[in-house]
């Protein structure tokens, strides 16, 4: 039962892995940086149609109009950069998985930082007033053992 | 009265959470931007749908207000809206078609051919109305994606001078049109 299971997983790992060749074989590349920087963008943008798809993972025609044009430019010598503007260019920031810097979206960056340090400062002010609560002063000894005695002299007499 | 303030923060951070999902629930995320606005439109050459002599520039649209309304047969909203696009043509509206094509690419279509494509759009446009001065073909898709286009229907209102000023996903219908279009044609006509 268990070499079933095994022979089975085997069969599943090698289908999977002639599938994936498969895939890699329909874009030459001239060389592996070149389809290293071609893998990474196609993961990085985003399909404008079939929107939480990558352009590597959906079947969208943009999204292969897209590949394809990533690759022509990949292949004309630009670098990923000059690949990701160009695209942005054309669809906007959308396009790009990762957000710009601008004034409307300062905030994504700005905001845990702002929680983080919000969330230590009132840590740090309440053991402050928890700190000063427990100031014990000479005057409050001498009232506690007032106090003591008061209740001692109290217990005696009953 | 410091305590009392604090004690309203988990409400206001609340409050503000509703806002921003309520708002989410009834967002458009289909509703994208070229990032062509306000810039000239890209330069093209391409074929005319229905003659394979004529051929087609950006500098030939140059001169007038226009709408490119991206579609195709095989999208059953642009055969929708042509009906709508009919009437804006009659009310004056110049329509430039540009004819987005999926079968031409062996990856989404067996075979491709161009005349049984020109009498197909021919019999479609004689039956839903027929909105466009001409359209232009384009097969692989470039200006499409010279456009930011992410399918069909698209459509973009261009000036005079070649600018493109408004870019709209999904189709044109009397809301849409009252609301996006009419209100950047009326600043046009103001202007001149």
């Amino acid at each position: 039962m268990k070499i079933r299971n095994v022979i089975l997983l085997v069969v599943i790992l090698l289908c999977s892995a002639s599938f994936s060749e498969a895939a890699e074989d329909k874009y030459q590349f001239k060389s592996k940086e070149q389809e290293q920087t071609f893998r990474e963008l196609t993961l990085e943008l985003r399909c404008p149609k079939c929107q939480n798809q990558n352009i590597a993972d959906s079947d969208a025609v943009v999204a292969k109009d897209l590949r394809d044009k990533v690759l022509t430019l990949i292949h004309e010598g630009n670098t990923k950069q000059e690949v990701i503007d160009y695209m942005i260019d054309r669809y906007g920031y959308f396009v790009h998985y990762q957000p710009p810097v601008t004034p409307a979206t300062i905030i994504l960056w700005v905001l845990p930082v702002v929680i983080v340090i919000l969330g230590f400062g009132f840590i740090v002010f309440r053991q402050k007033k928890a700190a000063k609560k427990q100031l014990w002063s000479a005057e409050d000894e001498k009232m506690l053992e007032k106090l003591i005695q008061q209740y001692q002299r109290k217990e005696r007499h009953s | 009265m410091n305590r009392k303030i604090l004690g309203f923060l988990p409400f206001l951070i609340f409050v503000f959470l509703c806002v921003f999902l309520y708002q989410g629930l009834f967002g458009n995320p289909r509703e994208l931007q070229t990032g062509r606005l306000g810039q000239a439109m890209p330069s093209f050459n391409l074929p005319d749908l229905m003659s394979d002599q004529k051929r087609w520039t950006e500098k030939d649209l140059l001169g007038d207000v226009y709408l490119m309304n991206v579609w195709g047969t095989w999208c059953p909203t642009c055969i929708a809206e042509l009906g709508y696009l009919t009437r804006l043509r009659e009310q004056g509206v110049k329509i430039v078609g540009l004819y987005y094509e999926q079968a031409y690419d062996p990856d989404f279509g067996d075979h491709f051919d161009i005349h049984a494509l020109r009498e197909e759009v021919q019999m479609m446009l004689s039956r839903a109305g027929n909105p466009y001065q001409f359209n232009i073909l384009d097969l692989e898709r470039t200006l499409a994606l010279d456009l930011g286009v992410s399918g069909a229907p698209e459509t973009f209102l261009v000036n005079k001078q070649g600018t493109i000023l408004l870019h709209h996903t999904g189709d044109i219908n009397q809301r849409v049109w009252r609301n996006k279009f009419l209100p950047v044609l009326e600043e046009l006509r103001s202007e001149n």
